[in-house]
């Protein structure tokens, strides 16, 4: 067996904080090798010293039988090291071409016609399409996510990391994307995939190694183990029990969204008259690749972005003309997409971002002012529901952890009498445990008479925990026929579209 | 916060002292000078304190706006329309009736001029840097061009309005002959402490700050980001247009040309030194106002006055960096 990349011993403290212990990792040469684990076990530290863009502690790093020492990933790369991270690296201004040649044009002056050339070759051998001139802003999820592929051939990567790389695909296009994946392996070269999704490891990968807590658990090859097994390994115990779905009891319409018709910022419209009725008591969840209109649709449900045409019902009040005031005080809440940017400020202390958004509710409003006390028991609440991590209250925010502040988001949205939760993504960042808490706070909260419409580019998350399902597409909802309400593969079709 | 002002006012009055070693004079004795002009007796710390006044009004008008996100640079013309509204009006309408109508319309004035920053940022994404700064240009012009000619008093050899009439003047409220406390720089206290408790324990507070901080996730928070940056603005105007207002009714007596010498501009380091907590505006305008009186006292003997704009161009940069620091380490 020939190792293409070898892991030894590796150590990585940041501060008292040990990241990474002792953990080794050997990846045999042309097999798709799964590296799994929860947020926080080490997984993209360790991707990042093989990668050279942090320095280890101690171990050592081999490459083709030869210890190497990266010293940045500029490095790496010229040693055949390439990573997609979860977020891409495409900027939407250039073109296709542009993009994929970045920082790699081989020269001063730029030859275009050579450059196209090879990147037709490129594409050619992986079975993909581009029109290398056209802005890279055009590109969907699994566009970009196939450039950044040929990027790292184009700089003759023989071993590509994926950080999560189906996070934002559709069924259909995470099989193609393991299918040009495979081709790869068989021309020799060798992926490491990290990864949340288990169905992944099983279908497609040789070994999959775990880490838990900056330690190496286990590395086996798939054959010997289940998902269970390895869900089991991964979390270092027993799993919380999945939910029973059971029929929702006829309680009336909760929230009743009629033919609405919403701009996206481009001035385009985005939603063409969507329909959506929510039962009071129901987990509704939305699947869809990212930029379906889902983002458009919370935007416009919260009163952010301006409704153009239709109506929007909560629990028989029409609200299309409200403020995001008045409907957050009438019980509307938010677990916010983009939680930097959307849902905390990191700046201010968690006491103070426990109230974001409740501001002007009761207890936490009194007449003109802030109730100091209640906001203070508030804050104690919002930190105790789903045990959030943190050196005190009145700390800064970005003091926590992106799984902290998760936890904390999520609670603040769900524990002062919510009529409606809107929650895109709930569970961004959480570990298996951590996202069926937050999951089964919901539920709870529906129980008592309040409603969800649930977004999340997971369809596997969203079949385990939702009521029902609806499927997004282009700006438009499609119910999945009742004999298939629970069928992923159905699903996943209408999810791009087809029937 | 309060041991970095320590530091810095320490590190102030070396490269103060520095500066004094070069040009060839004691720093010891130049310090004592300073300090004996500026707190040295009861009216040189009377004289501190009219230097005070009009910057701590003036630096609580950008500390709003700082507080919502917004950089009012055009605090300065905001001032002068403010003061010179007061004068006119003051000159027609006497007495205590005088008085607060001059107030009131200085106010109404610089919450005016300052609104059209507040809209194109709000609607338009201007930049208010770039549009109070054009703003200032205007108001510095126009209102020269007023006190030149429609304003100026009849028989003036100079471009000046004609004096109030003393009823129409804010008396002081302490005048013991050796000291003299005005009822600007209570006026100062006073809104600042309001201030302080307002962006504290009130709702309206809470979320202009949420603004400040991050205007996205204060829209997401049911936050009419527009509309705060809107009032922002124009309620920094209007404390612009107060201290105007102020100055003329309690200092000056009248308007005329030259009638600022950069207190606008003073006052955005007084804003930028006060830290988080709007009380550090006391000081920080205190600071300012005591090299402001002092340097008069080395200018008279025989140093450059300027060195003392050095000394707080040199403290504002250090207090840049290190809030630059504290950001950079929060990552």
């Amino acid at each position: 067996m020939t190792f293409a990349v070898e892991l030894l011993g590796i150590s990585k403290h940041f501060g008292a904080v040990a990241a990474l212990d002792n953990v080794s990792l050997s990846v045999e040469k042309g097999t798709i090798h799964a590296l799994v684990g929860e947020n926080g076990a080490g997984k993209t530290t360790l991707m990042r010293v093989l990668y050279g863009a942090l320095q280890p502690d101690s171990g050592e790093v081999k490459l083709d039988d030869q210890p190497h020492t990266f010293k940045n990933s500029k490095d790496a790369i010229q040693h055949g090291i390439g990573m997609v991270s979860q977020h891409y690296g495409i900027i939407p201004a250039l073109t296709c071409l542009q993009n994929l040649i970045l920082g790699a044009e081989g020269g001063p002056i730029v030859k275009v016609s050579e450059a196209k050339k090879r990147a037709d070759e490129l594409a050619k051998r992986m079975g993909f399409e581009f029109d290398w001139d056209s802005d890279a802003e055009t590109l969907s999820p699994a566009g970009a996510q196939k450039l950044e592929i040929l990027k790292l051939l184009w700089r003759n990567a023989k071993v590509m990391i994926l950080d999560e790389p189906t996070a934002m695909l559709s069924p259909s296009d995470s099989e193609a994307l393991f299918a040009s994946l495979r081709k790869l392996v068989d021309e020799g070269a060798t992926v490491i995939l990290v990864t949340h999704r288990l169905p992944e490891v099983m279908d497609h990968c040789k070994t999959v190694t775990v880490l838990r807590g900056g330690k190496l658990i286990s590395s086996h090859p798939v054959s010997e183990v289940t998902d269970r097994s390895l869900a089991e390994l991964i979390v270092g115990g027993s799993l919380v029990e999945p939910p029973v779905i059971e029929p929702v009891r006829d309680l009336g319409i909760a929230l009743d969204i009629s033919k609405i018709v919403v701009k996206d910022d481009r001035r385009h419209d985005v939603l063409k008259g969507l329909d959506l009725q929510v039962k009071r008591g129901e987990v509704v969840g939305i699947a869809g690749v990212d930029g379906s209109g889902q983002r458009e649709l919370f935007q416009a449900l919260l009163g952010v972005r301006k409704i153009d045409s239709g109506s929007v019902s909560i629990d028989d009040q029409e609200v299309t003309n409200w403020s995001s005031a008045k409907r957050l005080q009438f019980g509307l809440r938010l677990i916010a997409e983009d939680r930097h940017e959307e849902g905390v400020i990191e700046d201010w202390s968690l006491e103070d971002n426990a109230i974001l958004g409740l501001q002007r509710l009761e207890p936490i409003q009194k007449s003109l002012f802030i109730s100091t006390p209640d906001r203070h028991k508030w804050a104690e609440v919002v930190a105790e529901k789903f045990s959030t991590k943190h050196g005190g209250l009145n700390q800064p925010m970005r003091t926590l952890s992106g799984g902290n502040q998760q936890r904390f988001v999520a609670a603040r949205a769900l524990e002062m009498s919510p009529k409606l939760i809107l929650a895109f993504q709930p569970a961004r960042g959480l570990d298996l445990n951590g996202t069926a808490d937050v999951y089964a706070a919901i539920r709870e909260k529906c129980k008592a008479g309040a409603s969800a419409l649930v977004v999340s580019f997971d369809l596997d998350e969203l079949l385990i925990h939702c009521d029902r399902i609806v499927a997004m597409n282009r700006g438009e909802l499609r119910q999945p026929k009742p004999e298939e309400a629970r069928d992923r593969q159905a699903i996943g079709r209408l999810m791009v579209g087809a029937q | 916060m309060n041991g970095k002002i320590t530091a810095l006012i320490a590190g102030a009055l070396a490269i103060l002292a520095t500066g004094l070693l070069i040009s060839g004079v004691s720093p010891m004795e130049a310090t004592k000078t300073l300090f004996q002009g500026s707190l040295g007796s009861l009216g040189a710390f009377s004289g501190t304190l009219k230097e005070t006044a009009p910057l701590l009004i003036l630096g609580l008008g950008v500390y709003i706006a700082l507080k919502a996100g917004l950089f009012n640079i055009g605090v300065e013309g905001q001032f002068l329309v403010g003061a010179t509204l007061a004068a006119t009006v003051g000159l027609r309408v006497q007495g205590p009736v005088g008085i607060l109508l001059s107030i009131l319309v200085a106010c109404l004035g610089g919450m005016l001029w300052a609104l059209p920053a507040g809209l194109i940022k709000a609607y338009r994404n201007g930049h208010e840097v770039i549009t109070t700064i054009m703003m200032n240009y205007v108001a510095g012009r126009f209102t020269d061009f007023l006190v030149q000619g429609p304003l100026k008093a009849a028989g003036s050899q100079e471009a000046s309005t004609a004096d109030l009439a003393t009823d129409t003047r804010i008396p002081a409220l302490i005048n013991s002959g050796a000291f003299e406390l005005g009822w600007s720089i209570c006026v100062g206290v006073i809104g600042v402490i309001m201030l302080w408790f307002w962006m504290r324990k009130t709702v309206a507070g809470y979320e202009l700050q949420a603004v400040g901080a991050n205007p996205t996730a204060s829209k997401f928070a049911g936050i009419s980001a527009k509309k705060i940056q809107v009032w922002a603005m124009s309620l920094s105007g209007g404390i612009a247009g107060i201290a105007g207002a102020f100055q003329v009714l309690a200092y000056e007596g009248r308007f005329y040309q030259g009638f600022s010498p950069g207190y606008g501009f003073d006052a955005l380091g007084v804003a930028l030194l006060a830290g988080n907590s709007a009380i550090g505006l006391i000081p920080a305008s205190l600071l300012f106002g005591i090299l402001a009186k002092g340097g008069v006292s080395l200018q008279a003997n025989g140093v450059p006055k300027g060195i003392t704009s050095v000394v707080l161009g040199a403290m504002i940069l250090v207090a840049a960096s290190i809030r630059f620091r504290s950001v950079k380490s929060g990552d």
